[in-house]
């Protein structure tokens, strides 16, 4: 494990003339799982893509096992050994396992069969329990991961990256995901492991680096490390108070009922929900996966539609609504931000004003109306301010901006709506915890504000941090409700399995 | 015509008026044991009302008027009909309706006055009195189709005959606030205007001049009843049961309503009650009420007590409740005095006493 397999060095790399990192030393050894940690838009993303090949570096250094390297292309660095695992996966969604896994290495003559065979021996060979008849669309999350993950070993990857990978597993999937890293170490495969995650780079990471606005701050052992000095490493200050470390003394009275839900019924996924949201409260809302929480809301925000026949009634003010599509929801004042701010959140080839932009239309009735270039880039100008959207411009486009930066964005383009009522799905899922603490300070001042907020996470600490009162939800319905002031992890945890 | 459409398929696909939903009890109504672990001050035999002057609590029961000594309830006055509701004037002496069919001063200036109508319609349900502070009286008449003891009855009809009436004690006046209401039951002046209970609709309505009225607190998930100022601002809502999806589902069946009422003993119908789980003929609130034997407190409840204590502006504060394993149910009135809450569980026949800063200590931990 002593023999460096992957070397930076003083590597910088500059968009437009801004350094995105910045005389970074980077060693990766073999069969080490390497953590690299940091805030958004602190260089990890940039370092990963110079070693995956996506993007060359301006200046500085690359070795692989000791030469000189300069992948120039994903595929150069696969040849080089170097796989990356990317959050939002590469694979095509219509293909079968098999096919996407022997995709580009197509021969002339294809024998479908022949592929599903050796495809079938291959993930039984690293014991994954997938079907390779399967379409890839089809699969969960955490298949798809394992689908990522065979495809690299395939190409004999030394070494595999993986950007957020428990992003959006779940956590009987992440239990299965870290033993899948622990089988490839043992097999001699480095591992670089980026994740917003501190405790599980903490578990998982024989090695930390951590990297501050596009500068290596530190690498040590991670058996050196503790949950504060990252952080502190990470933001050069102390953040352990601010960020769910304390529990609220008091909570604020309810206002107005804005929301009632009563007795929703959505396929198997609702059953019988009713529950309740006030003006002036956080109302958090916390289940394990399949609890139906995010179904509820999206039926609250037209996203999709209840159950045509006895589907139960939405109350807004008192009102019953039913809405078919997002926007006449969204003109009532009900903003819903979505859990993947990927696929539903923004246009990822526009840039944040135009983003933001998109979201003020939406709340116009109108449909005539002339689409202004300079009011977009004064809106874009105004939100990133005041949510402090860091930006190399304000042309730049939403895919290049950082996890943390895109959610804050995607948070933009909901307010600009100015609802009564904010829905946040997994508000700081793949978010680092500079910004996570800004978007909680956020949602708390729309609460003050006296609007209706709503906070859906499967992350305990924050739902405790945030809410004033704890919805729990299990099977479709809501179970159980906790004053944050007389919730425990255990009771909620309790609710939200027995 | 369109109305008519938009009620067939509302009908058809369980939407709009046909939507078999009930509110839940949650936020500042989130269930709680607080009235089922309440002090028992007394039991009663056929109590009706509270009332307080600020210095003692009266209660009506049967065809007495007591007054409540530490844990004692001692007779102040006996009538020659039974009480239905009661109400301390602010000049002394008690306002009293007899049977529902009549108001009548006792003691004070005013004594025997007495009203049997207002607008030149009988009264026929009187369930609740309220004194306001300017020596007026605001009355309840549920319902013009069926005396008191019959609301059940009234429900069941859909009953929209009931009325606010304003009395005047000095001159002997009385003036409709409000008609065609859905059994009235409670009232109180507030600084913006009359509040009244419409129990059906499980709503309040503020009354000020208009013939329409403000709706001030709406969709409640129990039926609401008698409402008094609470002595540290806003009131207290007393709700003498609480909503099931059965029984919504039972409202929307004319055809079953009919045929239960003429057949059935209306002690078994399927409506709800101030009691429960005194018989098994009684019919059971949905399915699975008990598991082990035990019955289940989130069941849905054929009976229930609770009270609700509102901000002046009307929106829920905090609650207390006695829950489908309790027996403290059908609680009809709550006034607050000397620190702290009596409660009337007409389904218990008993008065109950809750101290004030308890309650609002426990709710805060």
């Amino acid at each position: 494990m002593s023999t460096p397999i992957l070397e930076l060095r003083q590597a910088t790399k500059k968009y437009a003339g801004v350094p995105a990192i910045e005389d970074v030393d980077f060693t990766l050894l073999k069969g080490e799982v390497h953590a690299l940690v940091g805030e958004n838009g602190a260089g990890k993303s940039t370092l990963t893509k110079v070693m995956a090949g996506v993007v060359t570096l301006t200046s500085g250094q690359m070795l692989v096992d000791g030469h000189e390297a300069a992948p120039r292309t994903p595929n150069e660095a696969r040849d080089l050994g170097i796989a990356m695992v990317f959050q939002e996966n590469s694979l095509v969604p219509t293909m079968t396992v098999a096919q996407n896994l022997f995709l580009g290495q197509e021969k002339f003559f294809n024998r479908l069969r022949g592929i599903y065979i050796a495809a079938q021996q291959f993930l039984q060979s690293l014991n994954f329990d997938v079907a390779p008849t399967a379409t890839v669309s089809l699969l969960g999350a955490a298949k798809k991961q394992m689908v990522e993950i065979a495809r690299a070993v395939l190409h004999n990857a030394k070494v595999i990256i993986f950007d957020e990978p428990t992003a959006s597993l779940t956590p009987e999937e992440k239990k299965y995901f870290f033993d899948l890293v622990r089988d490839l170490k043992k097999r001699g495969v480095s591992v670089i492991f980026i994740s917003h995650a501190l405790e599980e780079a903490l578990l998982i990471a024989d090695r930390i680096t951590v990297l501050r606005d596009g500068k290596h701050v530190v690498t040590d052992d991670a058996a050196k490390f503790d949950r504060a000095r990252i952080v502190q490493a990470m933001v050069g200050r102390d953040l352990s108070q601010t960020l769910y470390g304390q529990r609220k003394a008091t909570v604020r009275p309810p206002g107005k009922r804005v929301l009632s839900v009563q007795n929703l019924r959505m396929a198997s996924m609702v059953k019988n929900n009713s529950l309740s949201v006030f003006a002036g409260q956080i109302t958090g809302v916390f289940g394990l996966v399949g609890a139906g929480r995010t179904e509820t809301f999206k039926v609250v925000s037209g996203v999709i539609k209840r159950d045509f026949f006895h589907g139960g009634e939405v109350l807004l003010h008192d009102k019953p609504v039913r809405y078919r599509v997002p926007a006449p929801a969204v003109r009532d004042g009900i903003a819903y931000i979505t859990e993947d701010r990927k696929v539903e959140g923004f246009f990822e080839t526009m840039s944040i004003a135009r983003n933001v932009y998109i979201g003020q239309l939406a709340k116009l009735r109108s449909k005539g109306s002339l689409i202004s270039n300079t009011a977009a880039k004064l809106l874009g100008e105004t939100w990133a301010k005041a949510l402090n959207i860091r930006a190399i411009s304000a042309d730049v486009k939403a895919v290049e901006l950082s996890g943390g930066n895109q959610q804050k964005m995607v948070i933009a383009k909901s307010l600009v709506q100015e609802p009564e009522l904010v829905i946040f799905d997994e508000p700081t899922r793949g978010v680092d915890v500079g910004a996570i603490a800004e978007i909680h300070r956020l949602i708390n001042d729309l609460a003050d504000q006296g609007k209706a907020v709503v906070v859906i996470s499967s992350y305990l600490p924050e739902v405790m941090a945030l809410s004033d009162r704890i919805l729990v939800s299990r099977q479709g319905k809501v179970v159980e409700e906790y004053s944050t002031l007389e919730a425990t992890e255990e009771k909620i945890m309790y609710a939200a399995i027995h | 015509m369109i109305a008519a459409l938009k009620d067939l398929t509302d009908r058809f696909f369980g939407r709009g008026e046909a939507a078999i939903t009930v509110p839940p009890f949650d936020g500042a109504l989130k269930p709680n044991q607080l009235l089922e672990n309440a002090t028992v001050v007394c039991d009663l035999d056929t109590p009706e009302d509270l009332a307080t002057d600020g210095t003692s609590v009266c209660i009506a029961d049967g065809k007495r008027i007591l007054r409540l000594e530490g844990s004692t309830p001692v007779e102040v006055a006996a009538l020659d009909a039974p009480v239905t509701a009661l109400a301390a004037m602010p000049g002394g002496g008690f306002a009293v309706a007899l049977d529902g069919r009549a108001v009548r001063i006792v003691g004070g200036a005013q004594d025997g006055r007495t009203w049997d109508a207002a607008n030149g319609r009988p009264f026929n349900a009187i369930n609740a009195l309220s004194a306001t502070p300017d020596g007026k009286l605001l009355v309840t008449d549920g319902s013009q189709t069926r005396p008191y003891a019959q609301w059940s009855h009234d429900l069941m009809e859909l009953g929209r005959s009931g009325r606010l009436v304003e009395l005047v004690p000095a001159d002997g006046s009385a003036r409709e606030i409000a008609t065609d209401l859905a059994y009235a039951f409670g009232a109180c002046a507030t600084p913006g205007g009359v509040w009244v209970s419409e129990s059906w609709r499980h709503r309040l309505v503020s009354f000020n001049g208009g013939k329409a009225g403000a709706v001030v607190l709406d969709r409640l998930p129990a039926y609401p009843s008698r409402l008094t100022p609470a002595t540290g601002g806003g009131y207290w809502l007393t709700a003498f049961v609480a909503r099931t999806q059965l029984v919504e589902f039972i409202l929307r069946e004319p055809a079953y309503r009919k045929r239960m009422m003429a057949e059935i003993d209306p002690r078994y119908w399927v409506v709800p009650s101030l009691s429960a789980g005194n018989t098994f003929k009684e019919p059971m609130q949905g399915a699975h009420i008990k598991t082990m034997g035990i019955l289940k407190p989130w069941a849905p409840p054929r009976s229930y007590g609770l009270v609700i204590h509102l901000t002046p502006e009307g929106l829920v504060r905090y609650s207390l409740h006695s829950r489908v394993d309790g027996k403290n149910h059908g609680v009809v009135a709550a006034v607050d005095c000397g620190g702290a809450l009596f409660v009337l569980a007409k389904g218990r026949r008993r008065l109950l006493r809750l101290d004030i800063a308890d309650i609002e200590r426990s709710l805060q931990a």
